[in-house]
Formats: structure tokens, C-alpha cells, sequence
């Protein structure tokens, strides 16, 4: 009953406003306007660039976070010692909140923040303004370092789950045969880990899909909202800021269906490539 | 020669640890000692790690306001009561429920996991609309009934209770209705009591979720005696002139009790995500 009342009922009925042209503060009758709010969003252009900002943005943090999470965690679990303090270290940022994770970073990237000054250090340009959130590039740079950096330990831990569940014997005749470490992770780890590897990509790539605190901070502080204007921030701004329900509502089942649509791709890909090891 | 191939090696990988250690810890270091520093110290160029006297001031003033006005106090009180709240009833409906799905064979049964599982599936930002409709036409606006209501109970809770309690062994089930045991007193004395590490780990991640929570209460709360932490440091993040000291002491009082939950916990904190990886795999 509950689930009906809060879960399903409600994704049918966006689906429904999704049709209708309906104003938050309007007591008329919303008005069936059939597919014009999908016609609507095709032509304009903030829907695309939410689409294309969103892209951006999953598409980046994804690659580092799956990446970066599958290095640490194949190191961690090859260590003896400090595993337990590298996993608790790695896992820290998931404690604080993303609000507070967005509140810390927005000054690191400010213009006298330490962010400047690492990459200066580095360069050899003292001085120089990187514009970390002004820049379109370096803006959308920073909202995927704060994101990867609050869920990387997250990932890492699923990952050292999924490679201690692979039995040690097998790794160490690969090992015995010859196969250096690059091939025993290429040939042996990677093909055992695959299970893993879809969970975290499904669930990471559907978190990237969701943010929304660290990009609504952001452009809260005073940065440019475009180039961060992710669909999740887009379908708040027009539902509280512009009050066009339905067209909300549009959004977030296009949303959905691109999250539906790449969890089924992810799948597909995983199995097509099925081998059996035994 | 080979030896020494593989020490260089060894240090590379090392260093490159080092770098991500940097990564993932500095800003918390960062966060802890900006917040003991005036504003002043917090942008100098280059930054100083170690604060050069304690600036507890930033404190007060974080928990004073910058209109002087003591939201601090009420946001963060709402956010715990919320929280709690919303930790508590998920933990008991989905132990409720999840028991149910588990031990009892009923028509439907199937067809009722099937519907969670999906649920699960459905992000929060795409119901949200139609909650949001929902909510104030019941006239929960700006109310704890709106905050509250929507989380009371989640699939995903439901799902874990239920895969944690098909293990469980239905002859303690029998042995404690033999003794004339009702089932609500074996739902309280012998499910709840044994069931702790799937509920530690459930009601973190529901505490934690709840804690984080910006995008709900952003619709919701809109008078500021009914908004919550994460909406009081966005305001506090918005104003022009902030004091950048004050602001990192706003995001250390927000994070104690999840770091108070993190020491106590860190086992089940952890365990969720393993949790999550066996169950799925």
C-alpha cells in the first residue's frame, strides 16, 4: 500500500503531468497538451545543454570514479598492512554530507583557495587565476573532483569485497605459470571481478545521473549555472523557479528513461562478453 | 638490476598513493583548520596548514548566525528529529514487512517483491514532482508531516530486511509459537533482537541519506524554522560576504554526529557497502 501510495503512483502520475501543461500556482485545470512538453524540451536549447552538461559530467566522473575506485582497490587488497586504515581513509569523505563536501570545496576552488595555489605551485606561475569556478571547462572539472573525491571510497570498498571473494589459489598458479602481474590481472582478476565491475557501474553511473547538491551549491555561490546545469538541477529550477509542472515532470521521466536505458545497455554489454573460466 | 626495477617501482606506486591520500584527506584537514582560523587566514596566500592561534569565535558565530538569529540551533535540531525520525520507522516497517515478504507464504508474495525491486530501481528525482503535487495538496507544506512522510518507509530497506531474514531459522520461528509466543511478540523478541547487523547497517544508510538530504526540504521547508542543516549551509555558502572561517565551523558542528555515528559504527558503516555487493552479485 505504501509503496503504491509514494513509489509507483507517483511515477505514473509524472508520467501523466508530463502530458499536460500545468502551472504550481494555477487552480485551473491542467490541460492536456499531449506530447508538447516533449516537443517543447526538444527545442530548446537548456534542455540540450542540460543534456550535454549531464553527459559531460557522468561521463567524466564516472570514468575517474570506476577507474581511480578498481587502482585503490586492487592495492589495497594487495597490501598487508594499513588495509584497514587505507579502506577507513579512502571511506572518510562519505561521512560528511555533500552539502559540507560542496561547502568545503567551493573554497579550495576559490580564487585565493588552495586549488590556485597547488596548481601554481606546480606550473611554476605564481599568481595565476585558474577560475575553477567561473570557467565553463573548469567549472564542470571541479563539480567531478568534488564527486569523485566524496564517493570514491565508497566504490573502492565494493571493489576489495568483489576481489577477496576471488579464491586466492587461482591468482597465485597464474602467477606460478609465468604471467606477470599485468597479465594476471588482464586474464585472471578482471574476467572473476566482472560481477563487480557491473554493480559498481550501474550504481555509480546511476548516482552520477543524480547529483544535484554539489551543482545547486555552486551555482547558489554565484557561479554561472549553465555549464553545471545538470537535468536534476534543470527539472528543479523549472518546477520551484518557473513553476511549469509538467515540464518538470517531462524531464525527469526523460531522466529515467536514459537511466533505464543505459543500467539495460551495461547489462548487455556484461553478458555478451560472458566467457565461462571453468 | 631487477630488484632495483621493482623498488622504483614499488615508490612510484607509493608516491601515487601519496598523491590520492592528498586527494581524499586534504580537504578534510582543510575543512578542520579553516575553521579555527578568522577569515583572513583561511584565503592567505600560501595557505597555512597549521592555524596560528585558535579562532574559536568561528564557532559562536556559526552557531549564532550571521543575522544573529540562532537557526543553527533549530536547523540542526530539525535535521536530527528528521533523521531519527525517519531512521526509526524505516527500520521497524521494512523489519516488519521484510519479515512478512520472508517467513509467510501469502498470494501475491512474488508479485509484491517484484514491485519493490523495481522500486528500488526508481530514483527519488524523478517522483519528486509528483510528491511535491501531493504534499501540498494534502497541505504539508512547510510542515514535518511533509518532511517526514514521503521516507517513512523505502524499498530498498524493505529488500535488505527480507534477503537478511530468508536466513533466518524457521525453527526458533516454531520452537517460540510452540511456547505460545504471538507474532508480534516474536517480532520483538526474537526477529528484532537478532536481526541487529542488517538493521546497524540499514538505519545508517538511512540516517545518512536523511542527513544529506538537500533537494526535499529545499521544495518542502520553506519558512527557515523548518529547513534543515544541509539548507542552512547552502544559505550560509550563498551570502556575499561570508566569513569563510565561520563557514568550514558550520560544516564541523554538521558533521559530528555522522562522525560520532562513523567511529561507533564504521564496521556496519563499511559493511553497507559490502552488504550491497554480495547481496547483488
Amino acid at each position: 500500500m505504501f509503496f503504491g501510495l509514494f513509489s509507483i503512483y507517483p511515477v505514473l502520475n509524472a508520467l501523466y503531468l508530463s502530458f499536460f501543461q500545468k502551472h504550481l500556482l494555477s487552480t485551473a485545470a491542467p490541460r492536456f497538451i499531449g506530447f508538447g512538453n516533449y516537443q517543447y524540451l526538444f527545442q530548446s536549447p537548456t534542455f540540450w545543454n542540460s543534456l550535454t552538461v549531464t553527459g559531460i559530467f557522468t561521463g567524466g566522473t564516472f570514468a575517474m570514479l570506476v577507474g581511480l575506485s578498481l587502482v585503490l582497490a586492487l592495492f589495497i587488497s594487495s597490501r598487508k598492512r594499513f588495509q584497514r586504515f587505507l579502506q577507513l581513509a579512502f571511506f572518510s569523505p562519505a561521512v560528511v554530507s555533500t552539502v559540507v563536501a560542496a561547502a568545503i570545496w567551493l573554497l579550495i576552488f576559490d580564487p585565493r583557495g588552495i586549488a590556485n595555489q597547488l596548481v601554481n605551485t606546480l606550473a611554476g606561475t605564481p599568481g595565476v587565476d585558474r577560475r575553477w569556478l567561473v570557467a565553463p571547462s573548469m567549472l564542470q572539472l571541479a563539480t567531478m573532483l568534488v564527486y569523485v573525491w566524496k564517493y570514491v571510497g565508497y566504490f573502492t570498498i565494493i571493489f576489495i569485497a568483489g576481489i577477496s571473494s576471488i579464491p586466492r589459489s587461482l591468482v597465485e598458479a597464474a602467477r606460478v605459470d609465468g604471467a606477470s602481474v599485468w597479465q594476471t590481472f588482464w586474464k585472471v582478476t578482471f574476467p572473476l571481478l566482472k560481477p563487480t565491475t557491473l554493480l559498481v557501474s550501474v550504481v555509480a553511473m546511476i548516482q552520477c545521473l543524480r547529483t544535484f547538491s554539489t551543482q545547486y551549491l555552486f551555482s547558489q555561490a554565484g557561479s554561472p549555472r549553465g555549464p553545471i546545469d545538470v537535468i536534476t538541477l534543470n527539472v528543479y529550477h523549472t518546477a520551484v523557479r518557473t513553476f511549469q509542472i509538467g515540464r518538470a515532470s517531462a524531464l525527469s521521466i526523460i531522466l529515467f528513461a536514459i537511466m533505464l536505458f543505459l543500467s539495460w545497455l551495461q547489462f548487455r554489454v556484461a553478458r555478451s562478453e560472458e566467457v565461462s573460466y571453468l | 638490476m631487477r630488484r632495483g626495477r621493482s623498488a622504483l617501482a614499488t615508490a612510484g606506486v607509493w608516491l601515487a598513493l601519496g598523491v590520492v591520500l592528498v586527494y581524499i584527506l586534504g580537504p578534510l584537514v582543510f575543512m578542520v583548520t579553516a575553521s579555527l582560523m578568522p577569515a583572513m587566514e583561511v584565503t592567505r596566500i600560501p595557505y597555512r596548514w597549521i592555524p596560528q592561534s585558535f579562532h574559536w569565535q568561528n564557532f559562536w558565530q556559526a552557531i549564532r548566525g550571521n543575522d544573529g538569529r540562532f537557526f543553527f540551533v533549530r536547523n540542526m535540531v530539525n535535521s536530527l528529529f528528521l533523521a531519527t525520525a525517519i531512521t526509526l520507522s524505516t527500520v521497524v516497517l521494512s523489519t516488519i514487512t521484510g519479515y512478512g515478504l520472508a517467513k509467510f507464504r501469502f498470494r501475491g508474495r512474488k508479485a509484491v517483491m517484484l514491485l519493490i525491486v523495481a522500486t528500488m530501481m526508481i530514483p527519488f528525482q524523478v517522483v519528486m514532482i509528483p510528491l511535491y503535487i501531493i504534499a501540498t495538496s494534502l497541505g504539508m507544506q512547510n510542515s514535518y508531516a511533509g518532511l517526514v512522510v514521503p521516507f517513512l518507509v523505502n524499498a530498498f530497506g524493505v529488500f535488505l530486511m527480507r534477503q537478511y531474514l530468508l536466513t533466518f531459522p524457521d525453527e526458533i520461528l516454531d520452537a517460540a509459537r510452540i511456547d505460545g509466543a504471538s507474532e508480534v511478540q516474536i517480532l520483538w523478541r526474537v526477529v528484532f533482537p537478532s536481526s541487529w547487523p542488517a538493521i546497524a547497517t540499514l538505519a545508517i544508510l538511512t540516517f545518512r541519506s536523511q542527513w544529506d538530504n538537500l533537494i526535499w526540504p529545499l521544495l518542502i521547508a520553506q519558512s527557515r524554522e523548518m529547513q534543515t542543516i544541509p539548507l542552512y549551509i547552502t544559505l550560509f555558502a550563498e551570502e556575499k560576504f561570508t566569513d569563510e572561517g565561520a563557514m568550514m565551523a558550520t560544516a564541523v558542528l554538521a558533521s559530528i554526529p555522522m562522525v560520532l555515528l562513523f567511529f561507533g559504527l564504521s564496521r556496519y558503516f563499511v559493511g553497507g557497502a559490502r552488504l550491497f555487493s554480495a547481496q547483488k552479485g
